[in-house]
């Protein structure tokens, strides 16, 4: 037994499991462990790219409101499983979806459903910020003065609103014109939450989204994530497990299967259950083993 | 290091310096050669008047407005397909690379295609099928088909070159794949036509073989007024025609001067688009 994994145990044991609660602690969101009605329910889901597995037989449901985590080592299908919720997957070629995903009780991979439609409702962060290099304003409008006819006074507005609503308003409200590709990197992440705000999807699924910033940005998307799901779902793919015990309600845990190697869902609890988990304790010894090597 | 290295070593760069040099040094002989036999004949009168005694004495207006009008005819030819063929290219046949090659081979079969070739096939097409008689329009089209390959490649590199993750950016958005060409594809890529625009233009301001039967006579032409038989002076040509048969002393050096005339022309269109190319992406300011 090397030392790491000692070390990572007590890790588990003191700093993680007891510290500060779950996402749900906010006040004003659902009690942890009850179960609202779900806005996404995946069933029995599972892809292949080519030859590959990559996910296998995934199961879960996605309550209004809350932040649901996705947690596992690399190679899990983490992303692979965020990206079905929106349809992006079917931008992979040779990739091949079974199982259902139902929206608001609709099946989203139904021939009449329309993946653009979708995708307006269902908001998407990536790891590395993708800001157009164009004005910062623009960048704000950019999907929305497509959706639908903007004003003038109405795309002022919402650059406005939307820029609060992401944190940034203050930090570039003198230099909207400005090119959005001098901003630091953890400003142009929250540049993209704002633009996706302003299409104003009930889902955002974000990928990563704090894995390419620094510590205070981090903090920043992270006092964010708490703040939106007032209004909005999330559904959070993080490496960073204290990450998802400072922000999910929920968390879904994904392993590759050690027989074929496509990701299984290992359990899905209330955040609380999670981290009280021997489930929890063997994911977090994989993560601090990840790391160790990296 | 052993004595065969240290040779190699030395050999390479000089042998690459060496061919570098004879072609920079061609250059400079074709330009040299041109200003000292072709300046001394250029003056504002010659730039703003028709020719005269068969070329011996007058200007070449008509031979630059016609080339002028037989480029931006091909442009006008050639813009539209080349992005049609490239967005087909690129965002259309992405899941079937195996169409996307056969895109590529005619592409460049036509532009492996000789123009005199295209020269011929214009006398059938136009002349002959169409009965047009000589026309502007008809060379315009033959060096738009021409130069429509240089337009299509220069557009194809650019358009494959438009980051991936500005694509799933507006996916995400919930964009249309519409939406996505005229907000992404396009804005990303169009410097591309432009290039290719420019190469595809100062090839077919050059060319004489395509509009041999079809378009250009030596003389009695102005402005075309319609299709029909409406033919165009045009400067290869001229320069052609000079070069066969002038005698004359002052026909010859006209001869250089007109030479002259188009190598600037063809030039001026390359500085003039220099600052824009270089100024198109906001991107490239900042990186």
């Amino acid at each position: 037994m090397s030392e790491k994994n000692t070390i990572a145990h007590r890790a588990t044991e003191g700093t993680e499991i007891n510290g500060p609660g779950c996402g749900s602690s906010s006040a004003t969101s659902v009690s942890p462990c009850e179960k609202n009605s779900p806005l996404l329910r995946v069933r029995n889901l599972s892809v292949s790219i080519g030859k590959a597995g990559i996910l296998d037989n995934i199961s879960l449901e996605v309550p209004h409101r809350t932040v649901f985590g996705l947690v596992g080592p690399s190679g899990a299908g983490k992303s692979t499983l965020l990206r079905c919720l929106n349809r992006m997957i079917e931008m992979t070629p040779g990739a091949r979806v079974t199982g259902s995903i139902h929206f608001h009780g609709q099946d989203i991979f139904a021939p009449t459903f329309d993946s653009d439609v979708l995708r307006t409702r269902i908001g998407m962060i990536f790891q590395q910020p993708v800001v157009f290099p164009t004005s910062i304003e623009r960048n704000v409008l950019f999907g929305i003065r497509r959706l639908r006819r903007l004003s003038r006074s109405e795309g002022t507005d919402l650059v406005e609103k939307s820029l609060h609503e992401a944190a940034l308003w203050d930090e570039v409200k003198d230099r909207l014109h400005a090119s959005a590709q001098v901003l630091s990197i953890g400003q142009q992440q929250r540049l993209c939450l704002a633009r996706t705000l302003a299409t104003d999807p009930e889902i955002i699924l974000m990928d990563e989204p704090t894995s390419a910033l620094d510590a205070r940005s981090t903090e920043a998307i992270e006092s964010l994530i708490l703040r939106l799901k007032t209004e909005r779902t999330i559904v959070l793919v993080t490496h960073n497990l204290g990450q998802a015990r400072r922000v999910t309600d929920w968390v879904g845990c994904l392993c590759p299967s050690v027989s074929t190697g496509a990701g299984e869902m290992l359990e899905s609890a209330c955040c609380d259950a999670f981290f009280g988990s021997e489930t929890c304790r063997r994911v977090f010894r994989t993560l601090a083993d990840d790391e160790t090597l990296s | 290091m052993t004595a065969s290295r240290r040779l190699i070593r030395f050999l390479l760069p000089s042998i690459a310096a060496l061919c570098a040099m004879f072609a920079l040094t061609a250059v400079i002989f074709i330009l040299g050669v041109l200003l000292v036999r072709g300046l001394g004949s250029i003056d504002w009168a010659f730039l703003t008047s028709d020719t005269r005694s068969a070329g011996a004495e007058g200007g070449i207006l008509y031979q630059i407005l016609g080339t002028l009008i037989l480029i931006a005819t091909a442009l006008a030819v050639a813009a539209p397909p080349a992005l049609a063929i490239g967005l087909t290219r690129v965002v259309f046949l992405r899941s079937r690379p195996r169409a996307a090659r056969v895109v590529d081979a005619l592409l460049h079969a036509l532009n492996g295609i000789p123009s005199i070739v295209f020269g011929i096939l214009g006398l059938l097409i136009f002349l002959k099928f169409f009965d047009w008689g000589k026309s502007w329009l008809a060379g315009g089209i033959l060096l738009g088909v021409m130069i429509l390959p240089t337009l299509t490649v220069s557009l194809v590199e650019r358009l494959a070159a438009v980051p991936r993750k500005y694509i799933e950016a507006a996916v995400g958005l919930g964009l249309t794949r519409e939406q996505i060409i005229t907000a992404v594809w396009l804005p990303q890529s169009w410097s591309g036509l432009l290039t290719g625009s420019l190469l595809g233009l100062a090839r077919a301001a050059g060319e004489t073989a395509p509009i041999l039967f079809v378009t250009a006579v030596f003389s009695g032409a102005t402005l075309p007024t319609g299709i029909r038989d409406n033919p165009v002076l045009a400067l290869p040509y001229h320069v052609f025609v000079l070069a066969q048969d002038s005698f004359n002393d002052d026909a010859r050096a006209n001869l250089w001067g007109a030479a002259l005339v188009l190598v600037l022309l063809v030039a001026c269109f390359n500085l003039a688009a220099l600052p824009l190319r270089l100024n198109l992406h906001e991107e490239s300011r900042h990186v």
